[in-house]
């Protein structure tokens, strides 16, 4: 058919079109999705036309982009729902509160935390400093919408190598320096001057991460029980308020270029899809949003994301119930001209959408005119399910929600490759002294210090961090392996919150893999003395219909589901990110996992730098020849497909040890062991507290050196003992308790049988410092 | 006046984001802190039940941020507001001698303000120093030690021992104090000869020290200076993130007392119970 034909403009005064679906073949269906950059199949436009043919009439082009970014992967997680529902979504416990844009966990008697983490993968890939704010913006809204004070920012990034070779860069791809760069500002930017604290993330380096970088972030917030509020509208007669940013061009089909792989092309033709941070917006947004919230006046929330209006107006008002009647004409814009489609589907930053009964209204609209925001009444709820929308008194959209809001969900072929059996099992040669490899792991780019990044958040704005993301000495500092913040002013108790991704165990063995990521984000938590109490995931992984990524990604969440049920750990939130493949191919399978965990008195949390000469220093856990993945295997290009399993009673017996432990006052240092195994964790140990410590690991039993030393077997940690108070850890039968050494002299001694390592603090501290500072400056 | 009856105006706009942490001091002391919007004092868009004036209080605080985004020279904005609309009110309130704080973008505020250093009467015409962007020329946040050098005369440090080494972190990308290159040593010399510098950073010994203990390659290393009479005062680091011990960066080390912060707002309630 003709594109006269396909497309009937309308005798109106703007642009609008009706899109002749009735007499559409496939290939038209197919061009019509291609030409509107909806990125719908042909099997979902056919829905979409017979849907109206039943209606006996043709959609617009605002109904057509608004299915559009309803059913894409990124709005309705069509390809991972079915993995989802099985194996995490049905965790649950008494202090699950809510499982909104943010999940809601109660923290106290009067108080709940929000907490969620989501990928900004694409936009940050075309444009990073952009890309990374936005993100920034977005979780914000996640966690503000549920009408929780965010408190603080975690920032899992993952990179090309920064070394890598100009030369090899492939066409239209940024180079990983370029893109770090870009990135940190653009958390820093927005980050700092919102206020909002960056307390914890991570930053990993592969080759599979030049084509596609990947940006993570996540919130916490804080409310009273009584401030929380739900994604819904009360009833008919609510009316909408907009409230924030002006809307434009920037961030049209923001969701859809998430759900697709990034070409060649992406820098030209998607720019437009990532959109332009205002953190002076948002910040009074923040103010006014919480204080008409605090004042009772917002009957319900929620931020305006992926398909902006488009998806907030069908979500919000169905979630109560029912549907709604919007004027387009009274949204205010940036520029004149925009199509109403464009209005409908822009992802413009920094709006949120209030629904306020009209009691309330003029309250609600002083408080935002005291800040400077604009709020705007946009339309009303009414009784029936449906959205009728209206642009200069002409009917241009009129749907049912419960089928636009009911997308496609698939069960898609899922299969293992073939290629991953058929690798053989190379150890690296024994060695008779290993300082070189030590020293060489602690300058890697996974490994070494992030000060260059992490000075450059403000990790304490609010004055509630109480262990900072480096800790050590003064003038002397270390990786910790989780942040605490101490939310409530009248109360000790604190919220500890880790972050934990091993992509490359996940790349050798996904459901192992799954499983480590939970164990590690544990560890974490279990370090400072908090008790592991919930996680929000973000699932970062290639293109959904190739069965080999999709069969990466069912056995990660199977592992990751296992271990957190078997803890009770729920995930009220999270967030899937397929299709982060580029010409270069896939990137590892990335699920990065951020926990949070509850400290019963803020004033007994330990750190992770050694404390005081002479202190006995233990190790927890057991540890097994399981190197597949390992960060020395990586580094001495030795490979095996055992990745470390996770015993579950072991991991408990360990959580309890350690933070009963820390609670008595008995362990006075902790340190997680994962990268690099035994001998990193106690190089970062001693770093950070400017202070050696000899070990012997004898008694680890028949393994081979660089096993004892490197191997990351899951549910271990490296414990300092007050002198003195080594009975008072617990025992128990599931797990191993050994004594290896102490704390004390300037150097690192570490001997099984013989000497394997023996270095001096300054000059590990030395190769662990200066490595990011030399490559990026 | 009893310091229970002091009244605090914690100033704020948009982009003013450390005002919560600021009110919390002054409220955990006793004292009658409020979280006041700028349009409060100038009337603009409140109603009159939300109508404030500056001569209702007997501190003002100018806390921490990017207000309005810091997009032009940190504080300039927030300073051109004040000044267009309060000038009058502001040089009473410190012509009468309550004290007046700036901390962090606060500091920079009244320096845009000619407030600080006010080499000559209440609030210059034009600014007569500037905080300028860091020598690392980042945002940096990181712990700094600073030694208390003032002789007596600023109202914020009076209960500081002499030459104790404070804890106070910093978080900022412009606070290297700078002066007219031309006038900069006879400035500097009028600033110690008026006991106007209160804070230098130093290194743990207690001595000068370049970068990272000086953050940003501030001039003499100074990080806090006052007026000629000591009630206004500006600083870059942060004394109200270490009012506690436990949020020292390194408190799990010696974990009893206050934190080092915390004599920051002691001594000004100290000064208002004292004086007024």
């Amino acid at each position: 058919m003709s594109k006269a034909t396909l497309y009937a403009p309308q005798d109106v005064p703007f642009e609008l079109r009706e899109i002749n679906l009735a007499e559409a073949s496939d290939d038209d269906l197919a061009d019509i999705s291609n030409e509107s950059g909806t990125g719908l199949s042909v099997d979902e436009m056919r829905i979409i036309k017979e849907y109206f043919g039943r209606k006996g009439r043709n959609p617009t082009d605002v109904e057509l982009q608004s299915i559009g970014q309803a059913w894409s992967e990124h709005c309705c997680y069509k390809s991972s729902k079915v993995f989802l529902r099985e194996y995490v979504f049905g965790i649950n416990n008494r202090h699950v509160m809510d499982r909104g844009d943010a999940g809601v966990m109660e923290f106290d008697r009067d108080h709940a935390y929000a907490l969620r983490v989501e990928s900004h993968n694409h936009p940050s890939a075309v444009e990073p400093y952009g890309g990374a704010a936005t993100g920034i913006g977005g979780i914000l809204r996640d966690v503000l919408c549920m009408g929780a004070q965010p408190i603080a920012l975690v920032d899992p990034l993952f990179f090309g190598p920064l070394d890598y070779p100009f030369a090899k860069l492939p066409e239209g791809i940024k180079h990983p320096k370029y893109l770090l760069g870009g990135v940190v500002a653009g958390i820093r930017d927005y980050g700092n001057r919102v206020g909002v604290p960056t307390i914890s993330g991570g930053v990993w380096f592969d080759d599979s991460y030049v084509g596609n970088c990947l940006v993570n972030v996540g919130c916490i917030g804080i409310a009273e029980k009584d401030d929380i509020r739900r994604n819904a509208v009360k009833g008919p007669g609510d009316v909408l308020v907009l409230v924030g940013g002006r809307t434009g061009r920037d961030g049209i089909h923001g969701v859809t270029f998430a759900s697709a792989v990034l070409t060649e092309e992406s820098e030209t033709e998607s720019r437009g899809a990532v959109q332009l941070g205002d953190p002076i917006m948002k910040e009074p947004v923040m103010h006014a949003v919480l204080e008409a919230n605090e004042r009772k006046l917002v009957n319900g929330m929620k931020d305006l994301g992926g398909g902006g209006l488009s998806c907030v107006v069908g979500e919000i008002a169905l979630a109560g119930g029912c549907g709604a009647d919007v004027d387009l004409t009274k949204v205010p814009l940036k520029e004149e001209g925009l199509a109403p489609w464009e209005i409908w589907v822009s992802e413009s930053q920094e709006r949120m959408m209030l629904s306020v009964s009209s009691r309330n209204l003029d309250k609600v609209l002083h408080i935002f005119k005291l800040w400077d925001v604009p709020a705007t009444p946009i339309g009303r709820i009414v009784r029936d399910k449906r959205v009728r929308l209206h642009y200069k008194d002409v009917k241009v959209f009129d749907l049912e929600l419960e089928f636009l809001t009911a997308g496609p969900e698939y069960c898609r072929p899922c299969a293992a490759s073939t290629a991953r059996r058929t690798r053989k099992e190379r150890p690296p040669k024994a060695r008779g002294n290993y300082n070189d490899v030590l020293l060489r792991l602690l300058s890697d780019q996974n490994i070494c210090n992030r000060d260059w990044v992490i000075r450059q958040y403000d990790h304490e704005v609010r004055a509630n961090t109480i262990l900072k993301p480096l800790q050590g000495k003064i003038g002397h500092w270390s990786h910790g392996d989780a942040a605490v913040l101490k939310p409530v002013e009248e109360s000790f108790r604190g919220l500890a919150v880790a972050t934990a991704s091993n992509p490359f165990a996940v790349g050798v063995d996904p459901y192992r893999g799954g499983k480590t990521c939970v164990d590690e984000v544990c560890r974490n938590l279990a370090a400072v003395g908090a008790r592991p109490h919930s996680l929000t995931d973000c699932l970062n992984f290639g293109n959904p219909e190739k069965p080999d990524r999709l069969w990466q990604f069912r056995e990660a969440v199977r592992g990751i589901g296992e271990v957190a049920k078997d803890l009770n750990l729920p995930i009220p939130s999270g967030n899937v990110s397929f299709y982060n493949e580029s010409p270069t191919g896939s990137v590892l399978p990335t699920p990065t996992i951020v926990g949070c965990g509850i400290v019963r008195d803020i004033r007994k949390c330990v750190t992770s730098d050694f404390k005081r000469e002479g202190d006995p220093l233990l190790l927890v856990g057991e540890t097994r020849p399981e190197m597949g993945a390992s960060a020395y295997y990586r580094k001495t290009r030795g490979y095996s497909s055992k990745v470390p399993d996770v015993d579950m009673r072991a991991l408990k017996a360990g959580i309890d040890i350690v933070v009963d432990g820390v609670e008595r006052g008995a362990i006075v240092a902790c340190h997680d062991i994962s990268d690099g195994g035994i001998a990193v964790a106690l190089a970062e140990m001693c770093i950070g507290g400017d202070i050696g410590a000899k070990a012997a690991l004898d008694l680890l039993g028949r393994l081979r050196s660089d096993a004892k030393l490197f191997a990351e077997s899951n549910s271990r940690w490296l414990v300092e003992v007050k002198k003195g108070k080594e009975r008072q850890l617990r025992r128990d039968r599931a797990t191993k308790v050994t004594k290896i050494g102490h704390v004390g002299g300037d150097r690192l001694d570490i001997s099984s049988g013989r000497r394997l390592v023996d270095v001096s603090v300054d000059r590990i501290a030395r190769k662990f410092n200066e490595p990011l500072w030399r490559m990026v400056g | 006046m009893k310091a229970s009856d002091a009244r605090v105006c914690v100033l704020r706009i948009e982009g003013t984001n450390c005002e919560e942490e600021s009110f919390q001091c002054f409220k955990r002391l006793g004292a009658k802190p409020e979280k006041v919007h700028l349009k409060q004092l100038t009337g603009t868009d409140v109603s009159s039940d939300e109508r404030r004036s500056l001569s209702d209080y007997q501190l003002l605080v100018l806390p921490g941020g990017f207000s309005a985004g810091d997009y032009v020279r940190a504080g300039a904005i927030f300073a051109a507001r004040l000044r267009s609309r309060l000038s009058e009110d502001l040089k009473e309130f410190v012509r009468v001698g309550k004290p007046v704080l700036g901390i962090c973008n606060g500091f920079q505020i009244l320096v845009e303000t000619g407030l600080l250093p006010a080499m000559s009467g209440i609030m210059a015409d034009v600014p007569e120093a500037v905080l300028g962007t860091n020598d690392s020329a980042r945002f940096e946040c990181r712990p700094t030690l600073l030694k208390k050098v003032n002789r007596g005369n600023c109202v914020f440090s009076t209960r500081i021992p002499d030459d104790k080494i404070s804890l106070i972190p910093s978080a900022h990308a412009e606070g290297k104090l700078m002066f007219p290159v031309d006038r900069a040593k006879y400035v500097i010399k009028e600033l110690e000869d008026n006991d106007q510098v209160v804070f230098k950073y130093v290194d743990p010994d207690g001595s000068i020290a370049g970068y990272p203990w000086c953050p940003n390659g501030s001039t003499e290393n100074i990080a806090g200076i006052c007026n000629r009479e000591g009630n206004v005062f500006g600083m870059m680091p942060h004394p109200e993130r270490v009012f506690f011990r436990f949020t020292h960066p390194d408190w799990t080390r010696s974990p009893d007392g206050d934190g080092d912060g915390r004599a920051v707002f002691e001594s000004a309630l100290d000064y208002v119970s004292k004086k007024m």
